[in-house]
């Protein structure tokens, strides 16, 4: 993921971004989550393909604060059967139209690589 | 799997500081959590797979967040450099001379529990006298009865040897007809195994005729730890048995180990080869070759990451 040097990142400028941090995202569209829950669900996304490990997991989050996607959640979603320590994320407004954003780029990759006879599967 | 979770931990220091402090609560919690799935799954590919992921994803994202806190830095002061990455060149060196160590099994004394040319990884860390620091970090734990151990040699401290504990300081022991009697109670140790049915008065009715070809410390034994046909262990060291009860050289020839000599706790066989003692203990060519020829045939792939168990003799 590019890093910012302007305060204030237009989107573009933060485009392409990388499988672990889109698939981050991906993780918190719903819900807020904690790393566990994180690597879980990308981990299901992907079909255990990506299995984040905790330097990878928590080296992106700190980005991702930094640039302004995500951010720490004060309330505890469950408190009666999660660890009251374990830190939850969400996704902030920044950090869901940085999403869709990227996903636009890689559908119009998709279509490109589908008009040159690449890639046959998943018609929108 | 809480010896993972217990290196891990220690690795964590090569994170910068800042990152460590900020993060590093939730990345020991996330991978223990990630150990106890795997611990569930019960399949030896996963955990290979795991450990080896995890072990790229520590390499490679310490060395990415040294070298973002290394960038800041050198605008600010250029000879950070040098001082930032010592400490992750450090804990490189210190985790793999301290932590863990690689070693061959040579002879066949613990056969039926370690097999001659099991490569095993030997944690260092288990028995490790606690230092000042060291207490801190990780927690130690006391040799028992019935661990197997790794200990220099005390005859020859440039070999290592693995065998299992039998007895702590102030036991008692002594073998009747190929059964030791600690403590005056019989051991029941399914671990050992009998290849000559014949008794040999030295070494299956020990301590009773010293007259063989003891070493200096095996005479001191005789000499200064035997009572009432019993061996007692002095202060500080330990008595330890071969599995391999029949073909063991062990304390019964040579003595008692000091507590000091113990390197640490066999951890798992990373590799199991099958073939004499000459070539493990030193590499020729001829070995090289014979690898290279029969490493798919000659593997014991049914031993790969083994875990020898420590038992408690009843």
């Amino acid at each position: 993921m590019y890093m910012p040097k302007s305060p204030t990142p237009t989107i573009q400028d933060l485009l392409p971004l990388t499988a672990p941090v889109f698939h981050i995202l991906l993780a918190l569209a719903d819900e807020e989550r904690h790393g566990y829950g994180i690597m879980q669900d990308v981990a299901w996304q992907t079909n255990d393909k990506l299995q984040l490990g905790p330097g990878t997991l928590y080296g992106c989050l700190k980005r991702m604060l930094a640039a302004g996607l995500v951010e720490e959640s004060d309330e505890r979603p469950d408190p009666a059967i999660d660890d009251e320590r374990r830190r939850y994320y969400r996704m902030t407004a920044l950090g869901r139209r940085v999403a869709r954003a990227e996903a636009e780029r890689l559908a119009g990759a998709v279509t490109a690589a589908r008009s040159r006879k690449l890639f046959a599967g998943g018609k929108a | 799997m809480r010896w993972l979770s217990r290196i891990y931990r220690v690795l964590l220091y090569t994170y910068p500081r800042e990152f460590r402090l900020e993060y590093g609560g939730e990345m020991e919690r996330l991978f223990r959590d990630r150990c106890g799935d795997v611990a569930r799954a019960n399949d030896p590919l996963k955990t290979i797979h795991f450990v080896l992921q995890s072990a790229t994803d520590w390499i490679t994202t310490s060395v990415r967040e040294r070298a973002a806190v290394v960038s800041i830095a050198r605008k600010a002061a250029p000879r950070g450099f040098v001082s930032e990455w010592a400490v992750t060149i450090l804990m490189y060196l210190f985790a793999t001379t301290t932590l863990v160590q690689a070693y061959v099994i040579p002879t066949g004394s613990m056969e039926g529990t370690i097999r001659v040319g099991d490569h095993m990884l030997v944690d260092r860390t288990a028995y490790a006298k606690p230092g000042a620091l060291g207490r801190y970090v990780m927690p130690y734990r006391d040799v028992k009865r019935g661990d197997i151990v790794a200990f220099l040699y005390p005859e020859d401290t440039r070999q290592t040897f693995v065998k299992r504990v039998i007895g702590l300081p102030g036991d008692r022991i002594r073998m009747v007809d190929k059964q030791v009697i600690r403590n005056g109670r019989a051991l029941v140790e399914p671990y050992t195994q009998h290849v000559d049915p014949s008794i040999d008065r030295y070494r299956d009715d020990f301590p009773v005729s010293p007259e063989v070809f003891t070493t200096r410390r095996g005479q001191d034994m005789f000499e200064h730890h035997v009572a009432n046909d019993e061996v007692t262990v002095p202060p500080d060291t330990l008595f330890v048995l071969g599995d391999n009860r029949d073909n063991s050289a062990d304390s019964r020839y040579w003595g008692f180990v000091p507590r000091e000599y113990v390197v640490g706790k066999p951890l798992i066989v990373y590799w199991s080869y099958d073939a004499p003692t000459a070539d493990l203990t030193e590499w020729h060519v001829a070995h090289v070759v014979d690898v290279m020829e029969h490493f798919f045939t000659k593997t014991r792939w049914e031993r790969m990451f083994l875990v020898p168990r420590s038992k408690e003799a009843q």
